[in-house]
Order: C-alpha cells, then structure tokens, then sequence
C-alpha cells in the first residue's frame, strides 16, 4: 500500500528545551485506524502536535502525499487534509454546539456546503441536535469529545488524529466513542490514534505502533503488537521500576 | 422623576462613548492579550483627526469618523507589525506588551504634544452647544449624538463578531487560540486585522470625544484607569461585559455627580474597580482568571 503520511527521523521539542522526539519514523496507510501507543512522557501527544504544525519540526521531515508539510502552518496542513482533535478536545467553550459545528468548517468557503454538513451532523447526533445551542463549555466530557469527533466530519479531512479521546470517560462511553471513530473510518479517513489503554486501543485498531523516549520502538498489525512480550516489558517493567 | 430620567439619559449616552472607547482595549485584550496602555492615546489621535478636519475643512466630526477611523486602522496594522508581531514568540510575552505599549503611549503622548502643543482644544460644530427638549426633558444635542453613534457603532461590531466568518475567527481565536489554529484560523493575521480593527475603534471613538469633551494631548492619562477599570469589570476581553460595565458605571456616576458633586463621579469607576476585585475578581462576566 502506497503511505499516506510519512515521519522520517523527526526531532522537535518545546521552546528552546530538550529534544521530546528524538529521530523519530513512522508511516500511516490509509484507509486503516493505527494505534499509538507508550508510556506517559513517550512523546506521543508531541508526535500529534508537530505533524499538526503546532510544534516546529528542528530536523526530519513529514510527508503528506508526497509532499513537505513540516514548516507549514497548522491552518495550513488543516487545509491540506489532516485534522487533529487533541487531549483538550479544542472546543469553543463560550459558542453553542451548532456554532462549534460551523468552526470545524471555517476552511470551508461555500456556506451552503457548510450548512448541509452542519445539518448531516446535527442529524446523525441526536444528542448534539438536542443541545444544538447550549454552550459547548456546560457539556458532559463525553459529549465534548463526542461533539469534537463529530466536528470533523464537517471538513472531511483524509486523516484524523485523535489524542486519547477516551480521557476521563465513563466505559460505556468509552465503547461510543470508539464507534464514532469506526464511523469516521467508514467514511473514508484515515485514522491515527494515541490511546493510554493499550489493549482497548490495539483491539478497535488495525495496526499499532510502540512509542518510547521519542523514538518508534517496534509496530505491526494490532493483534500482533497485543501480544508481543515487549509490550508487557514496557508497560510492567516501568510500573515495576516506579513501584521499587 | 424627570431628574432622575435626565440623569439617566445621559448617563446612558456618555456610557455608550464610553463603551465605544473600551470596546477596542477589550477586542485587542481578548484577542492577543495584549493590555494597550496606548488605547487612551490612540483615541486622542483619533479625536486630533477629527478636530483638524474640522477646523481646516469644516468636515463635521461625526461625518469624519470614517476617516479617523481608517488612519487608526492603517497606524494599528504598522504598529503590530513593527512593534508586536515579533514579541508574538517570546514566553514573557504579556510582561513584554505591558512595557511597549506604555513605551507607545510616551511617544505619542510627546508626538502630540510636540504638534499641537497641550493646550485645551473642542471641536465646535453646530449642535455642539444645542440642547434638545423632549417635554421637560433636556438633553444635550452633542452626546446625545455621540451616544447614538456609539450605539450604532457598538451594535455593528456585534452583529460582525457574531455573523461574518472573520467575527467566527475573532471569537474562536479569544476562546482558544489554539483550537483556533487547529480549525484552520490563521491567528497571526486574525491578530493584525483585529489589532486594527481595536485601534479604528479608538479612532471612531475620538471622533466623538473630540465635540463632547475638551481634549489635550496629556488627557489620555485620565482615561487609562478608567478604561482599564471597565475592562477588568467586564471580564477581561468579554466585550458585552465591557459594554454592559461601561453603561451601568456611567449611569452611577451620573447619579453621584448630580447628588453628591463630580469629585465623586470619577472616583465611582476606582471605587468599583476595588469593591470588584475583592468581591468577584473575574469581573462581571467573566466565568474564571484564565492564565496569559
Ligand atoms: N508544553 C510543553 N512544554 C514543555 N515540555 C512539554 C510540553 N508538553 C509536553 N512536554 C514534555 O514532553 C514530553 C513528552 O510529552 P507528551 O505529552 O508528548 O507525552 P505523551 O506520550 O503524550 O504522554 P501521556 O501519555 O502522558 O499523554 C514530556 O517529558 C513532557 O514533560
Ligand atoms: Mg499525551
């Protein structure tokens, strides 16, 4: 399969610290929902983060289709086709839930284009057409991150990135969220996917690729990766560490 | 009872100015978090616009906001392309801001003065020293003139933020910068625009001042504590918290200035600055301190 999105040997960090990403490659295929996985501080959220253009990029590059995106701004790569939905969700706290629709599609210059799939969304989400104007800021967790997934349906970007969207929700909507996701991929995107459970994240995912000290350590098909001994190393071996 | 409506008309008229005068401080506040120290400044540049087109060409003030508007909005985009654009990267950021534009308010406060010298000046058009009578109401032809174009001004900065698609890239910039960027919003240029938008506000602004109060270069340093207490009441960068600040303290200092002499009028903003910060340091609408 031809690769949609490519890192190859990315460092970047924050400011004028200490590299966070150290070299770091990584290939995405489209049509499939990869799975990011690692320990707290492995450089996940900031892997997101530079593909986005939020963090500049210090050497290495990234390749969308093809072509350089690292160095561009995050409007920018939005308009290329990459949409990232990060930890905090980034909602518009003080704007209703329609308004939060109509944000998502802000690189959408045809309104009537924009009001159809603010529509399409409001109608396959009876819980956000229900709270169309509340104030996106008074929602339950799992419908901010409901209304977040949602959201990007509006623009229809070809890959989707998704920064542990099951933070601080209750299992059964865990179980919601991950079928928002397969619906996204049923539309065609692309998915990339940081879960800090690594089983439940492996086991909605095609492939999985196993993130330490801002390096990939090893990836493969989902199931593979669950079973391999060095996850358990990992994972045990640090919390083991952390207990001695 | 027809005091205590006279009082409260024009409270309300001289609230609306200033509204019109603190809307921008706050835009500019919410947007970039940058507190303009030079705001008051910029108005007074606005209102020196005004008066020359006056005085020279006979243009009528409220005919030449327009005008003063738009040489504020040329002088905003210069000034954030020269002085802040670059700042926009550093981590003390807001520390920096706070310095600059008080280093800009020095300059153009000696600019001026350097001009025009600081001598008391007040565009004179004709309904300058009208009054109007409605029953036994009376009311000054002047502010009420200024309040009404306040108003409008105020009403067609609303409906832009709250229907256009770069109102939408404001809000969502000063809700989030952040998410702001990630939905394709290009807050670097919202930021330049939006900065001259605050600074065609102030110039608007001036243009009022210009009939309704006499004005001197060094005047600005009154204004600055004023304004800055009618952004704090409103919840730092909420515009209808401004507007409803600026309204509801106007109409008090009306009332203290009539009842209790106008020494009084000008301590009611300081006064409800101080009880404010220790009652509801958020402000009137502001939900939480959010971090710089
Ligand atoms: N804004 C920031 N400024 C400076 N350092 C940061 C910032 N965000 C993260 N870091 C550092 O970067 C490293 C990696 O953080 P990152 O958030 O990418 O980890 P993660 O793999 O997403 O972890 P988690 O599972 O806890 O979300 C950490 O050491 C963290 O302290
Ligand atoms: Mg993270």
């Amino acid at each position: 399969m031809p690769e949609l999105l490519e890192v190859s040997d990315v460092v970047a960090g924050y400011g004028r610290g200490p590299a966070i990403l150290n070299g770091i490659s990584l290939t995405v295929r489209p049509g499939q929902v990869q799975c990011i996985i690692g320990p707290n501080g492995a450089g996940k959220s900031t892997l997101m983060k530079a593909i986005a253009g939020l963090l500049p990029v210090r050497s290495g590059e990234i390749r969308f289709g093809g072509e350089r995106i690292d160095g561009l701004r995050p409007d920018q790569i939005l308009r290329k086709g990459i949409c990232f939905v990060p930890q905090e969700r980034a909602l518009f706290p003080k704007m209703t839930v329609r308004e939060n629709l109509r944000m998502g599609g802000y690189t959408l210059r045809d309104e009537a284009l924009l009001e159809r799939r603010t529509e399409a969304v409001l109608e396959q989400f009876p819980i956000l057409r229900e709270r169309a104007h509340q104030h996106a800021g008074t929602m339950s967790g799992g419908q901010q991150q409901m209304l977040a997934m949602a959201r990007t349906l509006i623009v229809e970007p070809q890959i989707v990135m998704l920064d542990e969207p099951s933070l601080g929700l209750a299992p059964q909507i865990v179980q919601q969220m991950f079928e928002i996701m397969h619906m996204l991929r049923n539309r065609g995107m692309t998915i990339l996917l940081v879960e800090q459970n690594a089983i439940a994240g492996l086991k909605h995912s095609d492939w999985g690729t196993v993130l330490d000290l801002g390096r990939t350590l090893f990836e493969g098909p989902a199931p593979e990766v669950l079973v391999d001994p060095r996850i358990q190393e990992l994972y045990l071996g640090r919390s083991a560490a952390a207990a001695a | 009872m027809i005091d205590i409506l006279q009082v409260l008309v024009l409270g309300l008229a001289l609230g609306g100015v200033y509204a019109l005068m603190a809307s921008g401080l706050t835009l500019i506040f919410g947007v970039m978090r940058i507190v303009n120290l030079a705001h008051p400044i910029m108005i007074l540049t606005g209102a020196f616009v005004s008066y020359w087109l006056f005085t020279l060409y006979g243009i009528d003030p409220i005919l030449s906001m327009p005008v003063a508007a738009l040489v504020l909005f040329v002088i905003g985009l210069v000034l954030y392309k020269l002085v802040f654009a670059r700042e926009a990267a550093s981590a003390k950021y807001s520390e920096m801001t706070v310095l600059l534009t008080f280093a800009l308010a020095m300059s153009f406060d000696g600019l001026l003065g350097a001009l025009f010298s600081n001598t008391q000046r007040v565009t004179t058009p004709s309904y300058g020293t009208q009054a109007i009578f409605l029953g036994d109401l009376f009311i000054p032809t002047a502010q009420l003139y200024a309040g009404i174009a306040s108003f409008v001004i105020i009403g067609g900065l609303m409906l832009f933020l709250r229907y256009t698609r770069f109102g939408y890239a404001i809000r969502a910039t000063t809700q989030n910068r952040a998410a702001a960027q990630l939905m394709g919003v290009n807050v670097e240029f919202v930021s330049l625009v939006t900065f001259g938008i605050g600074l065609a506000l102030a110039g608007a602004a001036g243009s009022l001042v210009s009939f309704i109060f006499s004005f001197f270069p060094a005047k600005h340093w009154e204004w600055i504590a004023i304004l800055m207490s009618l952004v704090v009441l409103g919840g730092m960068g909420k515009l209808m918290g401004t507007i409803v600040a600026a309204l509801l303290l106007s109409v008090i200092a009306a009332f203290v200035g009539t009842y209790a002499g106008s020494t009084w009028s000008t301590m009611t903003f300081f006064l409800a600055l101080f009880v404010m910060l220790l009652v509801r340091p958020q402000g009137l609408f502001g939900d939480r301190i959010e971090e710089a």
